[in-house]
């Protein structure tokens, strides 16, 4: 035994982790989550820019379209009707038909007016001060000229056309020169105007394309940067496992090799004839009972966990009665000689009502429990096993607890979420030599939930830990008979 | 020179004659009572520009204007007096109630005064009420006449003797037939 103590005690686990890659592997299944929701975030992000850059080009279109190209058809409108004015009056010169010259003098009459409803359109639109300036100039120059026009029409109506066309040439050409310039400006203003709405767009076409091609390049970097991680995740995992069960099977061997060794070592002692008085034999048949019990619990262990591994492993559940199963495991436990020198305190409340569930299940997940207790309890050799019922609750049905409490070395907050993984075992307990396969709560957890329980835990370092058993409370259904219980402690005295 | 004096003196002696002669039926007729039962009538009104400062004109002043005799209204423009094409009723009431004229009397009248240079434009003739309103419009010197039923705020119509043309006492009506 000393033997085996002092090979513990040099055993250091060869697959332990550096801190670095546990944090990352902790981490790296956030990881590509975290990155995919960045992507998602920075595609939307920049969708939403290039969204709203097509919706200012569109903007941008219809505005050049409506102003400036609007602008220039109506110019072109102006233009026409200032002609269309003066060519109306001048037409009434060439006839002597006073009916006639009232008609042409009425056509002149309504091309001024669009005209003017066209100065004035303009002059509403009009932004800035050069606009402005440019439509009171143009407003002013077409009244000057409509003043000298009416004159010229009053002359020719009255019959004096020299007058009429003397006037045109001393002062309507000059005049209407003048609007034409005006016109001329507010044309080159629109298509100055348009160039620049169009320079606009063609920059914010371009803009848009750049960004869709940055959306395009980040949208396939940062998932070619996602793939990388989901798949360096895997490998991390699959490496980590890997591990594990290296570590599982070093730890499987370890435990095997010492049974075997003392086996081995008492039967080379029976057949060298060196054990013939009855109480040495005595002895060693009890060594070899001890050593293929323990061999035997392994194996069962290991077979149990592999039959839960595809978590098909369904109990039929009936109403049982935990009293009895904790005095069964308690009693088997006092057998052990490991755990020979523990208090084990127990609690229970008083008409406990029956639980729904497998008695070998429970048993074996309570088993687990209270050897996982005794195995970490350190100096502390005390165990409390409270167990009690608990009502209806929000979001649970009614339950008894089955606490089992130990006062050892306890688990750090960090590695609380993972003590139930197969294999786990903290790198804190192998510092302590603390022999096991990892496979204990594992394989307790994976029973309680088989049987519609769970197992919660509270620990702090150095305080203890108190591991529960939740089982559903039976409801109403016929008190299940012994015989799995008597069937268990026969099994028990057996071993 | 002094041959064309003669010829010019004849003309317009004979002119004259002509006029005098076509003045005796239609006094008769004034003074014979045409208005008779059974027709209607309805004010013609005297219209001029809106920028015409011209408020009143008596009778003999109209008749003035529009025998060519006055050329030009007191704010200097020169008077375009617009008439009817022969044959329109309204022409027929300005022949006969303010020139006192038959057609060719006026026609006469025209072509002797363009000829003396005592008229300076001929009357301008308009075929449709609308035509009469929009020359009116146009032309600031302007004068001419409407029915009542045609004026329209393009123009304004002057008062005849302080008379408006619905005032009692309005001496241009249209008389018309009651079957027309």
């Amino acid at each position: 035994m000393k033997q085996n103590a002092k090979a513990n005690s040099k055993r250091r686990s060869p697959y332990r982790l550096p801190f670095w890659a546990r944090q990352w592997g902790r981490g790296s299944r956030y990881h590509a989550f975290l990155l995919l929701v960045l992507i998602s975030l920075v595609v939307a992000i920049v969708g939403a820019f290039v969204i709203r850059d097509l919706q200012a080009s569109n903007t941008e279109a219809q505005v050049m379209y409506t102003g400036a190209v609007h602008g220039l058809q109506r110019i072109g409108e102006l233009q026409y009707d200032t002609q269309e004015t003066r060519r109306a009056t001048l037409y009434a010169l060439t006839t002597s038909d006073s009916n006639l010259q009232v008609e042409y003098a009425d056509q002149s009459r309504a091309a001024d007016q669009r005209v003017r409803d066209g100065i004035a359109e303009y002059a509403t639109q009009a932004e800035g001060p050069g606009e402005i300036k440019l439509a009171n100039n143009l407003n002013q120059d077409w009244t000057s000229y409509l003043k000298i026009r009416d004159e010229i029409l009053a002359s020719i109506l009255e019959g004096s056309t020299k007058e009429a066309i003397a006037l045109d040439l001393s002062s309507g050409v000059p005049a209407f020169e003048r609007v034409r310039l005006d016109l001329n400006e507010v044309k080159r203003q629109y298509q100055r105007e348009a160039a620049d709405r169009l320079a606009s767009l063609v920059a914010s076409s371009h803009r848009s394309t750049w960004r869709l091609i940055a959306i395009l390049a980040t949208t396939f970097f940062l998932s070619l940067a996602a793939v990388w991680m989901i798949q360096r995740s895997r490998m991390h995992s699959a490496i980590q496992l890997a591990k594990l069960q290296m570590e599982f099977v070093a730890s499987v061997s370890h435990e095997l090799r010492t049974p075997l060794a003392v086996l081995s070592s008492a039967a080379d002692n029976l057949a060298d004839g060196l054990v013939a008085e009855t109480s040495a034999l005595r002895k060693y048949g009890a060594i070899f009972q001890n050593q293929s019990r323990r061999m035997r619990a392994l194996v069962d262990e290991i077979l149990l966990f592999a039959s839960t591994e595809d978590r098909r492993k369904h109990y039929i559940l009936k109403p049982v009665d935990v009293t009895r199963i904790i005095d069964s495991v308690v009693s088997s436990l006092r057998e052990l000689p490991h755990a020979a020198a523990f208090v084990i305190d127990r609690q229970t409340e008083d008409h406990l009502p029956m639980v729904l569930g497998d008695t070998l299940g429970i048993s074996q997940c309570l088993h687990n429990l209270v050897e996982n207790a005794v195995k970490y309890s350190g100096d502390q050799k005390q165990i409390t096993i409270h167990t009690s019922s608990h009502p209806v609750t929000f979001g649970h049905e009614a339950e008894v607890q089955i606490s089992v409490i130990d006062c050892g070395i306890g688990i750090d907050r960090s590695e609380l979420e993972r003590i139930f993984e197969p294999f786990y075992r903290s790198p804190r307990v192998h510092s302590l030599q603390i022999n096991g396969t990892g496979l204990g709560l594992s394989l307790a957890k994976r029973i309680a939930e088989a049987m519609g329980g769970r197992i919660s835990v509270a620990s702090g370092l150095s305080i203890g830990s108190t591991f529960k058993l939740h089982l559903q409370v039976a409801k109403g259904e016929d008190v299940q008979t012994d015989q799995s219980i008597d069937l268990l402690a026969r099994q028990t005295n057996h071993e | 020179m002094k041959l064309l004096n003669k010829c010019g003196t004849a003309l317009a002696l004979a002119l004259w004659l002509q006029s005098q002669m076509a003045f005796a039926p239609i006094a008769a007729g004034l003074d014979s009572g045409l208005v008779d039962q059974g027709v209607s009538s309805e004010p013609l009104a005297i219209v001029v520009n809106q920028s015409n400062p011209l408020e009143n004109l008596t009778f003999s002043e109209l008749r003035k204007v529009f025998l060519g005799d006055r050329s030009y209204w007191t704010n200097g423009r020169r008077i375009t007096v617009v008439m009817r094409e022969p044959g329109e009723i309204e022409r027929k009431v300005i022949l006969h109630d303010v020139c006192g004229m038959t057609e060719d009397q006026l026609k006469n009248h025209v072509l002797r005064g363009l000829f003396t240079g005592e008229i300076l434009v001929s009357p301008k003739t308009l075929s449709t009420p609308a035509g009469v309103r929009k020359f009116i419009f146009n032309v600031p010197g302007g004068i001419g006449y409407l029915r009542i039923s045609d004026v329209d705020p393009s123009v304004r119509i002057v008062r005849i003797d302080q008379l408006l043309p619905e005032d009692k006492g309005y001496k241009l009506h249209v008389r018309m037939q009651a079957s027309d």
